[in-house]
């Protein structure tokens, strides 16, 4: 009798033990699931997460549809990981500091992909972020000069040939040396550098178009071969789509946002207006707007137009790489992109 | 022995045949390798063109060009991959040096019908289907002609 009742007692314990074990596992297991589809039918799932400072998060991505990614925005903390369907994949991230972070896809998984974002809400104690040493981030350009990004900037130009900073470096004029600050630049566009230059006595025996291949010159020399290979990359990963891979606003989605017929419209209920993207290779557009307007427009967004806000993705850096590399448009520049 | 070889000769002669109409060299005129290029667009859940063909020898570059979502192209047979996010084309070059048709599909997981999405690489004029026909004929004929001793002497 005493033997039977330890028996029975000893298979309740196991299976007592069993499942508590199981609970306990699945409780201290905290990965959390983040499922990706398409913005159309859902985008990120949960699209807002929290954790805390200096506390690992892992994050088990899984793709519910097509290939998707996954990246932290003004951060390099975690490289971008593509997302394959089928193929879920865990990663672990830890922020230093708390704030508001924003997550989001890395790859074109349709043309409103660039919709698929979400936030990471990270908590900590803030006597961290008072000894933050960067300090607190000065406002975009844009808003210190008070741009106003949607004002019209087209000018009536009458450009005969594309400017080229060759044939301007080539010129040897001696340009007023305010001019040659990369600070005058970006607040100045083109087309205003043109016309100071067109009053100026060292530069009256040029052509208009001589003066042209100096503005281009100028832009030139304000900007990096380096930044220009960052901002041929980006443009390349997120904005050829839309602005072309040559600038001239027809990316294979350009189409769809013009409102013309498309295999996949861009969703209605997502709520945008019909607008061509801009063709970066038309100096009558171009030449209006300074360096800082196209970075306050890229860091803001059109606002509903289709152009996408950049704002919480790019480091402030990247973001002028960007406004850079847009002028090789317009201007020629010498510079040679390499491909990786 | 002397009876059978009738027979012989006659099943030599078919053999022969077959693998005459199998593995003949035909006098094809032969092109001279070329520079080929081709854009591929793709979409849910097509390649346009789907269907290439080239000359063995040739120089083939594939660009493709994704209009929605991304897509990949893995081609069989020459066990080649690339895949292009909108936008970003990518492109593949090989020589074709093996001949026949090799299937080529989506290598990246784009939705529902994505097994779907293939096309086809031909490199050469399609003989194999010829070559074929023509075996079928021979083997008709061949049971035909072996048949028949064998009906006069019931
Ligand atoms: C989904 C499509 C789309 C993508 C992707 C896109 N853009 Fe745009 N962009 C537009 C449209 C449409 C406009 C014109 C409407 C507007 O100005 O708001 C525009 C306008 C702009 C302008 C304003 C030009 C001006 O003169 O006002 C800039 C600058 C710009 N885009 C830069 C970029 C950069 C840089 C990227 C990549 C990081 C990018 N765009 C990605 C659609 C897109
Ligand atoms: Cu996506
Ligand atoms: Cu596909």
């Amino acid at each position: 009798m005493k033997k039977e009742w330890l028996a029975r007692l000893l298979v309740l314990a196991l299976v007592v033990g069993f499942s508590a074990a199981a609970l306990y596992a699945r409780w201290a297991d905290r990965t959390l699931e983040v499922h990706a589809a398409m913005p159309e039918k859902g985008g990120w799932l949960p699209n807002t997460l929290t954790a805390r400072a200096d506390e690992p998060l892992t994050l088990r991505l899984i793709s519910d549809d097509v290939v998707h990614g996954f990246a932290i925005g003004q951060s390099d903390q975690q490289p971008s990981v593509d997302i394959l369907p089928g193929k879920p994949v865990e990663i672990t991230l830890l922020f230093d500091k708390p704030g508001t972070y924003t997550y989001y896809c890395t790859r074109w998984c349709g043309p409103n992909h660039w919709r698929m974002r979400g936030t990471i809400e990270v908590e900590g104690d803030d006597s961290s972020l008072a000894n933050d040493p960067s300090g607190p981030v000065a406002p975009p350009l844009y808003l210190m000069l008070g741009i106003d990004l949607d004002a019209p900037h087209d000018v009536q130009v009458d450009v005969t040939r594309q400017p080229s900073a060759r044939r301007g470096a080539a010129l040897d004029t001696n340009l007023p040396a305010e001019m040659l600050s990369r600070e005058y630049v970006r607040a100045h566009s083109p087309y205003e550098v043109w016309q100071t230059l067109r009053e100026t006595p060292a530069a009256s025996p040029l052509s208009d178009a001589d003066l042209w291949d100096l503005v281009a010159r100028l832009w030139e020399r304000s900007t990096t071969p380096d930044a220009l290979q960052t901002g041929a990359q980006l443009y390349a990963q997120n904005c050829a789509t839309c602005h072309g891979t040559t600038g001239a606003g027809d990316g294979v989605f350009a189409a769809a946002l013009a409102g013309e017929t498309s295999a996949t419209p861009i969703s209605p209920g997502l709520g945008h207006e019909t607008v061509a993207p801009t063709d970066f290779s038309d100096p009558a557009h171009m030449l209006g707007a300074s360096p800082a307007l196209l970075h306050g427009k890229i860091i803001r967004g059109g606002m509903g137009t289709g152009m996408p806000s950049w704002g919480l993705i790019f480091t402030d850096e990247q973001t002028w790489a960007l406004t850079d590399y847009l002028w090789t448009f317009t201007f020629q520049f010498q510079f040679k992109e390499t491909t990786p | 022995m002397m009876k059978s070889s009738p027979a012989l000769l006659r099943n030599a002669v078919f053999l022969a045949a077959a693998l005459l109409v199998a593995f003949a060299p035909l006098p094809l005129p032969q092109t001279p390798p070329a520079e080929r290029t081709f854009r591929i667009d793709a979409t849910q859940f097509a390649f346009a063109p789907a269907v290439l063909t080239v000359n063995p020898g040739d120089r083939v570059t594939i660009e493709l060009t994704s209009l929605d979502v991304v897509h990949g192209l893995y081609l069989d047979g020459y066990d080649l991959q690339i895949s292009a996010d909108p936008g970003q084309t990518a492109t593949m070059t090989f020589v074709a040096d093996r001949a026949g048709s090799f299937r080529f599909r989506c290598a990246a997981t784009c939705g529902d019908l994505h097994p779907f999405m293939i096309g086809k690489l031909h490199v050469g004029p399609n003989t194999l289907l010829w070559r074929s026909i023509g075996l079928a004929l021979l083997a008709m004929f061949a049971a035909v002609m072996l048949g028949m001793p064998r009906l006069r002497k019931a």
